[in-house]
Order: structure tokens, then C-alpha cells, then sequence
């Protein structure tokens, strides 16, 4: 009871912070789910671009690129929403957690920062990854090498891979923290886990466009 | 080799207005096992005898020496200066009420909290009988529920709390391992439903963004992390209990650590 409620005689009993709680976790799996799988589609280039090709044709044959895609944005938005909840909005609660975080010192506190900032660069840079791919459908590997070696994409790339893979394997970790999956035994094994694992799909994404980089543009296709 | 301990502490009377909040500087020589309370000691007995900080146990039980040690929100009669560098920066807790100095007012926070999460055993029976021989419980079980009444409330797991500083009114680590502790003991009739109506939401539970500065501050090493943890999963399942298929929840509910003795 606050000052807000406290004129309700008895207050309404309701499961939905719960709920939320639940669905924002979900929200969260789903998208390292499908953060992982996108990685590894895409890095099928580093085989060959006929590989990817080969993907970007099935997933466009049975439709799940055309509906897929835009299902992914509204998952993106729908926990945008339920995240927003805890974000630091008030100047006063961001204030006091900057201050906070300086004053301790500590990585997991730092940690929940940077997955604030990341989620804002990520909402801007996801739809625009998401527009440019989607209405410039089919995918093949020379189109995307040609953007990143032509169009400026490099850059934009450079910067969406790395936030976008700490936003993802931070949150991995705190999912588990919070719902006790990761435990103070475990703790320290699922951290390091959890760098290696984050360290590895950035590598593999930088390999990736590297070999984006270097793809011939007007042979074999 | 004895070192020359520089000590810088926060120093702001509230009610005097003259008062501004500034930190001022102290020289104390270190001995063996010198702990931080008695450093400041020696600097109200020889250096100031205005300066504002709470004690009374010297032994890490009474709880009311908490206070922000080089960043880190730390009991002062735990802490020794050995284990800190010659430079030891000294606040108040934040969160809590500033009485004056390194002084905060913890009780009224813990006492609000404690009504807010209903502190006490909860049942049914009508009357209670003094004369009656005490209800028998396991020594395993007495013990668990021992080691999360060691919490001695110095609010550090509060102070240390990215989220409990953002948002006066969220409950707190202390506070969800404290219904913990109810919910382990037989003797509270309370029912998964009934802590939900008191952690079940952004106050309790779901406010808690798991950076677990609480369990890495915690001064009694109360095992936090895990009792969140728990707490969270229970609660959160009970919220979606009839929308997830009963066999799911069940088997969610007892992976990895769990209340297992408790009749839920
Ligand atoms: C659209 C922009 C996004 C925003 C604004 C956003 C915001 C946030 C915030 C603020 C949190 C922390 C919530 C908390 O502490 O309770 C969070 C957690 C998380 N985010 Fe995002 N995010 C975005 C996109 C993404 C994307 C694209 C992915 C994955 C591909 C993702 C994966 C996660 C995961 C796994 C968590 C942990 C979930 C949890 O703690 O329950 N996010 N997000
Ligand atoms: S849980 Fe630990 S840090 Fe928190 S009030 Fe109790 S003893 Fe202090
Ligand atoms: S784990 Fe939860 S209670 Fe502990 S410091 Fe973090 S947000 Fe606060
Ligand atoms: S003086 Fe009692 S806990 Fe420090």
C-alpha cells in the first residue's frame, strides 16, 4: 500500500506484475534464441556464399523471411515494452543509478547499464537492419557483401554486432540470475561461460563481415 | 611497519542549518588488527568529538555500523584497516534517512519493510497456549531457517542495491530473504498465494534486476543471491499457474535449488 492506493479499502489482488515478470523473460529467450540462429544463418557465408544463398532461398521459399521478419520486429517491440518498465526514464533514477555505479565499483551493477544504453542503440538500429533487409528481399550474399562495400554499411555493422551480442549475453546471464537457474556455486562458471560465448559470436560475426569484405561482387551468381 | 591511515569521511548535520555537506580529513596511526571502528574512534576520542556514527556491538551483530567504505557499503567493526588501502573514503548509507555524519536511521526503513511483507508467523488458531510443549521441528530445517535469521539488518544489501536507490519502495534483498526465512518455517501457515500478495510484484520480487551487488556487500554472507533467486521462480510460476500446463510447472519449480521441505 502507498499513498496512491491507499484509499482502496482492499487492494485489487492481481497476477500481473507476475505475469509480466514471465513474459519479459520469455521475450528475452526467444530473442537470444533467435539472435544465435540469425548469427549462424548469416555466417554460413564464411563457407561459401553459395550456402547462404541456399538458406536465404528456403527461408524465402516457405515465407518465413517475409513473415518471420516482421513477427521478429513485433517480438523486438513487445519486449522493448516489458523491458522499458524497469529502464531508468526519470532523470532522478538514472542519476542516482550513474552515481550509484560509479560509487561501487561493481561489474554486474555496470553490466545492467550498459544493457540499458545497448537496448537504446539497438531499438534504433535493429528496425533500420531489419527495413533495409526486408524490403529488398531476396537475400542473396552478393547484395549484403555489396552493401557493406559500397553502400557505407561497414560502419553501422561494426557498431549494431558487438552491442547487439553484449545486450543478448548479458541479459542470458541475468535471466538466470534472477530466476535462480545460476546460482552463488555457479555463479563464476557461467560468467566466464558466458564472456566465451559472447566473445565467440562476435568473432564469428567480424569473420563474417570480413569475408562480406572480400566477396567478389560479379562472378558465380 | 605501522602505516599513517588517511581517513576522509562525509560530514552534514541536518539540523543545523550552518551545515554543508563536505568531507573532511583525519590522520590516524595503524596498529595490529585495527578495524575501522575503532579508527573512528580514536578520531571522535582525539581528533573531534562531534563527529556522528553509530555503534554498539563492536562483533558484526547488532547491525548499526554500516556504512559506505571506499564505495562499498560495509559493517565498520567487520572491516580492517589492514584490508584497505592507506586512503579509506567514508559516507553515510545511502537510502536511508541521514541522521548526521556516518550516521542513517535504518530502523524505521526495516520496521516499514517489516510491515509491508507481514514479518511474523501467520496462522489460524484461536488462542495460544504458553503452557503447551513447543512444536517439534527437524535440526536440518531449524538450521536453514537459522542461517537466514542471521540477517542482521545494517541495510548494506539496501545501500549497495542499484535498484533500492532508484526506487524508494522497492523491498529490498533483506526483505525477500526474510519472507524466505517464513516461508522454510512450518510454523507460518502462509500459503504461496498469500506471499505473493506481499512480494509478488515491482516492489518485491520482479523489481529485483539481479545485479547482486546485495549478495556480493552482504556482511553475514546471508545467502541472497539463491533465497532471490528462489523466491522469484516461485512466485512468478504461481502467477501463471492455470496458463502453463501443470506438469511444466511442477517440473520448473524443482530444478536446480529449492525449498523442498516446505508443504506448499
Ligand atoms: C528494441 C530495443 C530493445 C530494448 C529497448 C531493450 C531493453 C532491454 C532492457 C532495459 C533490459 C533489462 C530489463 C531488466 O533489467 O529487467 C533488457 C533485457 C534483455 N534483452 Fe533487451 N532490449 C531491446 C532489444 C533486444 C534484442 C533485439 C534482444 C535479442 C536479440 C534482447 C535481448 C534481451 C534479453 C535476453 C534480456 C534479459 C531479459 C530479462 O532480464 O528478463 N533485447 N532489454
Ligand atoms: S541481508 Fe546482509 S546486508 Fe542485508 S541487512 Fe541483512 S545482514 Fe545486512
Ligand atoms: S540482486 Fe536484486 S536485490 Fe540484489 S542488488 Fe540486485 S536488484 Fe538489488
Ligand atoms: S557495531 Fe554492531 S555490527 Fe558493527
Amino acid at each position: 500500500m502507498n499513498s496512491s492506493t491507499i484509499t482502496l479499502h482492499a487492494p485489487a489482488k492481481t497476477k500481473t506484475q507476475g505475469r509480466l515478470d514471465v513474459l519479459q523473460m520469455i521475450s528475452g529467450v526467444l530473442l537470444i534464441l533467435f539472435l544465435w540462429a540469425h548469427m549462424l544463418l548469416v555466417s554460413s557465408v564464411i563457407i561459401g556464399p553459395g550456402v547462404m544463398n541456399a538458406i536465404a532461398w528456403f527461408f524465402e521459399e516457405t515465407y518465413m523471411a517475409q513473415v518471420g521478419g516482421p513477427l521478429i520486429g513485433l517480438l523486438i517491440f513487445v519486449h522493448f515494452l516489458l523491458a522499458a518498465r524497469k529502464m531508468p526514464w526519470k532523470t532522478s533514477e538514472s542519476e542516482a543509478f550513474i552515481k550509484h555505479s560509479v560509487m561501487m565499483k561493481h561489474r554486474d551493477t555496470w553490466m545492467w547499464l550498459a544493457q540499458v544504453a545497448t537496448a537504446l542503440i539497438i531499438l534504433v538500429m535493429a528496425f533500420i537492419h531489419m527495413w533495409v533487409v526486408l524490403t529488398d528481399l531476396p537475400i542473396t550474399a552478393v547484395k549484403s557483401a555489396a552493401r557493406i562495400q559500397h553502400g557505407g554499411w561497414l560502419p553501422f555493422y561494426l557498431v549494431l554486432l558487438p552491442i547487439a551480442e553484449s545486450h543478448v549475453g548479458i541479459g542470458f546471464y541475468r535471466i538466470g540470475v534472477k530466476y535462480g537457474v545460476i546460482t552463488a556455486d555457479n555463479r563464476n562458471w557461467y560468467k566466464r561461460k558466458e564472456y566465451a560465448l559472447m566473445g565467440g559470436f562476435i568473432v564469428i560475426g567480424l569473420i563474417t563481415l570480413v569475408r562480406f569484405m572480400y566477396l567478389p561482387l560479379y562472378s558465380g551468381m | 611497519m605501522s602505516r599513517r591511515l588517511h581517513i576522509e569521511v562525509f560530514r552534514y548535520n541536518p539540523l543545523d542549518p550552518e551545515s554543508k555537506p563536505h568531507m573532511q580529513s583525519f590522520y590516524v596511526n595503524e596498529y595490529d588488527s585495527m578495524t575501522l571502528f575503532i579508527a573512528l574512534n580514536i578520531i571522535r576520542d582525539q581528533h573531534d568529538p562531534t563527529l556522528q556514527f553509530d555503534f554498539c556491538c563492536r562483533a558484526g551483530i547488532c547491525g548499526s555500523c554500516g556504512m559506505v567504505i571506499n564505495g562499498r557499503p560495509g559493517l565498520a567493526c567487520h572491516t580492517q584497516t589492514k584490508d584497505l588501502p592507506e586512503h579509506i573514503v567514508l559516507h553515510p548509507l545511502p537510502v536511508f534517512k541521514l541522521i548526521g555524519d556516518l550516521s542513517v536511521d535504518t530502523g524505521v526503513w526495516f520496521r516499514d519493510a517489516g510491515t509491508r511483507i507481514e514479518a511474523w508467523v501467520h496462522n489460524d488458531h484461536d488462542s495460544f497456549d504458553p503452557t503447551q510443549e513447543e512444536a517439534r521441528m527437524e535440526n536440518a530445517l531449524a538450521n536453514e531457517i537459522f542461517e537466514l535469521d542471521r540477517c542482521v539488518e545494517c541495510g548494506c544489501c539496501i545501500a549497495a542495491c542499484g535498484t533500492a536507490r532508484m526506487r524508494t519502495d522497492f523491498l529490498g534483498a533483506a526483505s525477500i530473504a526474510r519472507v524466505a526465512r517464513f516461508y522454510l518455517d512450518p510454523r507460518d501457515e502462509r500459503n504461496v498465494e498469500n506471499y505473493y500478495e506481499v512480494i509478488g510484484n515491482d516492489q518485491g520480487v520482479f523489481g529485483c534486476m539481479g545485479l547482486l551487488a546485495c549478495e556480493d556487500v552482504c556482511p553475514k554472507h546471508i545467502p541472497l543471491q539463491d533465497q532471490l533467486g528462489i523466491m522469484r521462480r516461485m512466485l512468478a510460476l504461481h502467477s501463471v499457474k492455470g496458463i502453463l500446463p501443470k506438469a511444466l510447472i511442477e517440473k520448473l519449480a524443482h530444478k536446480g535449488c529449492c525449498h523442498e521441505n516446505h508443504k506448499s
